[in-house]
């Protein structure tokens, strides 16, 4: 019963030491993207073959530890991302295959300094699953291409850094955020849930000292 | 001479351990090996002292005598039986789906809308609805304002964050026009009526509030469906697993935590009822596994699988493990009863079929296909049986050296189930990060290697067992054949489209056991502490899977 006991201490701690290195931590957030805010995006071009798509014109900001490109998949294959600036690759990073929706997020070394003309290519490997590049139309002077080829537009790019708060200062404004579109809004609902998760806390903490030896 | 001595051996053994359980892992290969697997099993249910069964063995007179029975069965003694601890497990379980239904945006769950939609139709018209386009225009009109076609799958876009946007959607659903069903349910179109019918009874008792009033009352009654999922997991390793009651507490707790089944049963979905009806099957076939077939035992199977087949179509993946269940007990049971057992059979399967045959009576007579999109699936079937079989097993094992790789460089155990498992949520969309997944091979693999080692200790009542654990393993496989059959059907435009975890649900009952078998294979003195720390860490699970969705959706 003792060993229990201090298990089930051990691991509480273990949870809130946890919980509190994560609230400390931020959150990414979106330094940059190559779109305007509300646009809907349109189709560039789909395939269900290996490619590699380059697109020319991008401006990394300083900091830039992930990239999302907008390719959409139901089981996704493995992502390489390669950014080059004069013809020299400068970061790259890849992702591996298994990710789902309409965009993937490769992580990359975090960029010292920002770059602007950068070159960003996305290349996959493809066999049958059929991938759909999402974006906007542009002129082919602009447009990303597959080799010599120009796509039918642009591909919706974001970068992505650690934002400057922490999940803890953010707090207020999630749990705010939180109250909204629902069946009785307010931030009541988010003390609901705290209290919720207590009582399963509790209650299952109870239940281990009750019934294991 | 030899039978004498032979009996006498097991009785005399029971006498000194009558405070241990029959079925404890060594002492019972020992025995079963010397006395033989039945005899010692006859032994074994006659010597237990602590549990007295009551059973209705009248087996031969079908229906009227399962009409007879009714009356007789007292639900108050039966539910005052039921142990705390699965009490509380269906507590908690309860409680953390509720906690999900508030932390995940309403309409952000897999199919939400078009289930919703579902129990619309039914409850507005009493019809069921019968075209696959998502045009209800009350709903649509809320989804519109809540912003859910910009924020499903996009993990970068968080949900309405604004007075302003709040008060347009206060607006809109204040004004919207509450016409009936539009006859469309999108997905859930071809899906049987039970979960919905339940569903349209809060939905009918909030009839006079918003969408979203109506939406998360429907939630709250699929969050029962995590109590009774939790509960039976319990009761199930409770009848498979009798040694070691501590560890009854440890699969019916961990799956009570597990943030796939309150993320699934805090959303308005069939996979919740799923779920629930799948382990009481399970608990029903575990229970008349060690007590025998009664009358009772083989109406409930009977019953739960019309129930699974009146909830959700993936349940005919179950059937073929259920049928192979069914006819093992038969013939135990006829050892026992005679031929008379068989009709035990007779009427399982009666109940089982009853709304199959008639609904495909009622097809038949209308010129519809027999068995509604079931047929149509079996008829859209492409390829070879081998081409077929090579997908399936692919979709879910590495494939074998010499077969055509349906899945180049991806290595679908992992990287669709496991990290599916580990945390996959909203509209598949919302993910943890990568390293989360590698970390997470760790405690798996704990797990599995504890369980292994306590396989192997008992190992000599595996053997006594096949016949039970084969039913088990044909149920589990089952769904699986079902699920890569399905998938297989839209490859290779899609690949993998029924790859996702969910759809395990109805094998939970297998998974607490697993977790129960871990926590044990840590030996007696460590097996409660590697109890505590299994049950800490679906907790830890639950927690940041709840945080990783609020992150994504309102960060």
């Amino acid at each position: 019963m003792r060993a229990v006991k201090t298990a089930l201490l051990a691991g509480l701690a273990l949870l809130v030491i946890a919980l509190v290195l994560t609230l400390l931590g931020s959150p990414m957030s979106v330094a940059r993207m190559n779109r305007a805010p509300g646009q809907s995006e349109e189709l560039v071009t789909s395939t269900n073959q290996s490619a590699n798509y380059c697109q020319a014109h991008e401006v990394l900001p300083r900091g830039t530890s992930a990239i999302r490109i907008w390719i959409d998949a139901a089981a996704g294959p493995r992502v390489r991302v390669v950014v080059s600036s004069d013809g020299r690759p400068i970061i790259s990073g890849e992702r591996g295959s298994g990710w789902v929706g309409g965009s993937v997020t490769v992580p990359v070394k975090p960029l010292p300094r920002a770059v602007s003309g950068a070159t960003v290519c996305v290349s996959f490997r493809l066999k049958d699953e059929t991938i759909i590049v999402q974006g906007e139309h542009a002129p082919a002077t602009t447009a990303a291409r597959s080799g010599q080829e120009a796509l039918s537009g642009r591909i919706w790019i974001e970068y992505l850094r650690p934002g400057t708060r922490s999940w803890a200062s953010l707090a207020p404004e999630v749990a705010r955020h939180m109250g909204f579109g629902r069946a009785a809004a307010g931030t009541w609902i988010v003390f609901l849930a705290l209290a919720l998760l207590a009582a399963v806390v509790v209650l299952a903490s109870n239940l281990v000292l009750r019934e294991l030896p | 001479m030899s039978r004498r001595s032979g009996t006498r051996a097991p009785a005399a053994a029971a006498k000194t351990r009558t405070k241990k359980d029959a079925n404890a892992p060594t002492r019972n290969g020992d025995e079963a090996r010397r006395v033989g697997t039945r005899g010692f099993n006859r032994r074994a249910k006659a010597m237990k002292p602590k549990q007295p069964v009551q059973r209705t063995r009248t087996p031969g007179r079908g229906l009227s005598d399962f009409a007879a029975l009714l009356p007789e069965l007292d639900y108050g003694r039966a539910l005052r039986r039921i142990p705390r601890a699965a009490w509380m497990c269906a507590l908690v379980a309860c409680l953390n789906a509720v906690c999900w239904s508030i932390v995940a945006p309403p309409f952000q769950a897999p199919d939400e809308p078009d289930h919703f939609a579902y129990v619309k139709q039914l409850a507005d018209t009493g019809s069921l609805p019968t075209a696959s386009q998502e045009t209800v225009p009350e709903e649509f009109a809320a989804l519109q304002a809540l912003h859910v076609y910009q924020v499903r799958q996009r993990p970068q876009t968080h949900t309405i964050s604004s007075q302003q946007d709040q008060e347009n959607l206060e607006r809109v659903l204040a004004s919207t026009n509450r016409a009936s069903g539009s006859h469309g349910a999108g997905v859930a179109t071809s899906q049987p009526p039970l979960y919905y019918a339940l569903e349209a009874i809060p939905y009918d008792f909030a009839n006079s509030g918003s969408v979203l009033d109506r939406l998360q009352l429907m939630r709250l009654l699929s969050t029962l469906f995590a109590g009774l999922t939790a509960m039976f997991v319990f009761l199930f390793v409770r009848e498979a697993l009798p040694a070691a009651p501590w560890a009854w507490t440890v699969g019916g707790l961990a799956v009570a935590l597990a943030p796939l089944l309150g993320f699934m049963s805090g959303a308005v979905n069939p996979d919740s009822l799923l779920a629930a009806v799948s382990a009481m099957t399970f608990y029903c076939f575990a229970r008349s596994f060690r007590r025998g077939l009664s009358t009772g035992g083989a109406v409930a199977i009977g019953a739960l699988t019309a129930v699974g087949l009146l909830t959700k179509l993936n349940f005919i993946g179950l059937i073929p493990g259920v049928l192979l269940g069914l006819i093992v007990l038969a013939i135990r049971e006829a050892r026992t009863s005679g031929r008379s057992a068989y009709r035990l059979l007779g009427l399982a399967v009666g109940v089982a079929f009853s709304p199959v045959i008639l609904y495909a009576g009622i097809n038949a007579l209308s010129g519809h296909p027999t068995f509604g999109i079931v047929s149509t699936a079996i008829q859209t079937t492409h390829g070879s049986v081998l081409a077929q079989t090579n997908y399936i097993w692919q979709l879910f094992l590495p494939h074998l050296p010499g077969t055509v790789n349906d899945f180049p460089g991806l290595f679908t155990t992992r990287q669709l189930w496991f990290n599916g498992y580990v945390g996959l949520y909203g509209w598949l969309d919302t993910p943890f990060p990568g390293w989360v997944y590698t970390v997470a091979l760790i405690p798996a693999a704990a797990i599995a290697l504890l369980c292994g080692r306590s396989l192997f200790q008992g190992r000599a009542v595996l053997r006594d067992r096949v016949a039970e654990l084969a039913v088990y393993a044909i149920i589990g496989l089952g769904l699986l054949v079902l699920l890569g059959a399905d998938s297989f059907r839209t490859f290779p435009s899609t690949n993998a489209e029924y790859a996702q975890v969910r759809y395990l649900l109805p094998l939970f009952a297998l998974f607490g056991a697993v977790l129960a078998l871990a926590a044990r294979g840590a030996g007696r003195r460590w097996g409660p502490v590697a109890g505590v720390l299994i049950v800490v860490l679906f907790l830890a699970h639950d927690l940041f899977s709840q945080l990783q969705v609020i992150a994504r959706y309102y960060g």
